[in-house]
């Protein structure tokens, strides 16, 4: 026993410091993955009133980009409606047909907080668990797709944005529709990649790159970007294609967040399939 | 007494600046410029290993807290504390740091400061993008990242002490 007492004695600060580091690394790795404790991200309510007195300053230095963007997709709205149209095609009406139930609603959000140099990058929105978001759903902006919500607190919620390791959002080549997972490889918050399309599929450059709508989670047709360049993998049957995100993740102010009104049917539906499907990890 | 006043109001303005300020600069290139190991820095010498590990890890989740990064900021300013009195030991001066109180750059000299500071500062970022981007095959953005972070912060430490530790000794 004295024995034991000596040796922690001897080692304390070495053991001190080891378990703070187990605490600090397991927090790391696991939360990543599965988050548990809000207090210590930034939905947490304190934490998220910070951050929320600090965007109220700063946001107006962005006023004028802000309000152009929004001028530009009321433009763009505008001329979707019915009496702007000349005749009406049905390639206009994806979404949200009113002759249909309505597949997808938006909750418009404001981003008080952001990352787009880290390995994984975060931001925070001001709306939660109360105005009806939940793990999983779906963000975009005007400009393209943002990312998909990671934590809900009862009034802020954290996204994992595109420019993370595990994004894997289905996206497809508009013209051709060939589809593959999006990537981002860490480097640059303006460039991505698409991994899993086949290299004797003809991809044209500067091609829009949409969100396929595959697991729910975004409707079809989302910009993503645009495709920048096209490689070849050396090994494999497939295309390295790097898009240019359409999103820039440096100056984003509103967002959108989607909620599918069909995702449980969706769901239920897909889990019928037998495995080996390339299904999106969150 | 007034040196914890002095020290816990210290640590409150590193976070806010690291949180508020800092991680919203928008340099590029991989930079990613961290103060707060300077606070560890700055702490008072006579303070055990122990005391100065949990001061540490409470500022690590404070920033983490504030910026979504789940513990990595903890994780690196203990790897921080837990080397300084190895670092401290390492460069002493050859009569020892009886008279000194505060490490900064006037009192210890700018070729301790560089070699001491230095040497932690790249210890504490390498970790803290080892931990970031943990995977071997991108070492080389890991290497750049380091590259071009530490002397940022580093000059970053420079000029916060030239601006605030010379005020406080003609205060004196």
């Amino acid at each position: 026993m004295r024995n034991l007492i000596a040796f922690f004695q001897r080692f304390r600060i070495f053991l001190v410091f080891a378990l703070l580091q187990v605490v600090a690394l397991s927090m790391y790795f696991t939360y990543s993955d599965f988050p548990r404790i809000q207090m210590l991200t930034t939905a947490g309510s304190i934490n998220a009133e910070i951050l929320t007195i600090r965007n109220d300053v700063t946001k107006h230095f962005n006023l004028e980009e802000t309000n152009k963007q929004l001028q530009w997709e009321n433009k763009r709205l505008r001329e979707k409606l019915k009496n702007s149209l000349y005749k009406e095609d049905k390639g206009f009406i994806t979404v949200d047909d009113t002759l249909f139930r309505q597949n997808y609603s938006y909750i418009p959000a404001t981003v008080i907080n952001s990352t787009f140099d880290k390995r994984d990058n975060y931001m925070t929105i001001d709306i939660g668990r109360n105005h009806g978001i939940k793990r999983g759903d779906g963000v975009f902006s005007s400009r393209g797709v943002v990312g998909i919500v990671h934590l809900v607190s009862d009034n802020y919620a954290v996204v994992k944005t595109v420019l993370s390791k595990n994004i894997n959002i289905d996206v497809m080549v508009e013209k051709g529709g060939s589809f593959g997972l999006l990537k981002w490889s860490g480097l640059d918050a303006k460039r991505g990649s698409i991994s899993g399309i086949s290299n004797d599929m003809r991809i044209k450059k500067w091609s829009r790159v949409v969100t396929r709508g595959g697991s729910g989670i975004f409707p079809r047709g989302i910009l993503v970007g645009r495709v920048e360049k096209k490689g070849y993998i050396e090994g494999k049957p497939l295309w390295d294609i790097t898009v240019r995100f359409s999103e820039d993740f440096r100056s984003i102010q509103h967002v959108y967040v989607v909620k599918n009104l069909m995702q449980e049917e969706l769901d239920s539906l897909q889990q019928q399939i037998p495995e080996d499907s390339e299904e999106p990890e969150l | 007494m007034g040196g914890i006043i002095l020290h816990s109001v210290r640590f409150i303005l590193f976070v806010l600046f690291q949180v508020l300020v800092l991680n919203h600069l928008e340099i590029g290139w991989g930079v990613y410029p961290m103060l707060y190991p300077l606070f560890i820095l700055l702490l008072p010498f006579e303070m055990a290993t122990v005391p100065l590990l949990l001061v540490a890890f409470a500022m690590g989740l404070c920033i983490d807290a504030l910026s979504n990064t789940f513990g990595l900021h903890a994780s690196s300013a203990l790897i921080f504390a837990y080397f300084r009195p190895v670092i401290f030991k390492l460069f002493a001066p050859r009569d020892g740091y009886e008279n000194t109180e505060e490490s900064n750059i006037y009192t210890m000299g700018t070729r301790w400061f560089i070699y001491a500071f230095g040497l932690l500062l790249l210890i504490h970022h390498t970790w803290f993008f080892l931990i970031e981007i943990f995977k071997l095959n991108e070492i080389l953005l890991l290497l750049r990242k380091i590259g071009l972070s530490v002397p940022f912060s580093f000059l970053l430490s420079l000029f916060v002490q030239f601006i605030f530790s010379s005020k406080k000794k003609s205060e004196r």
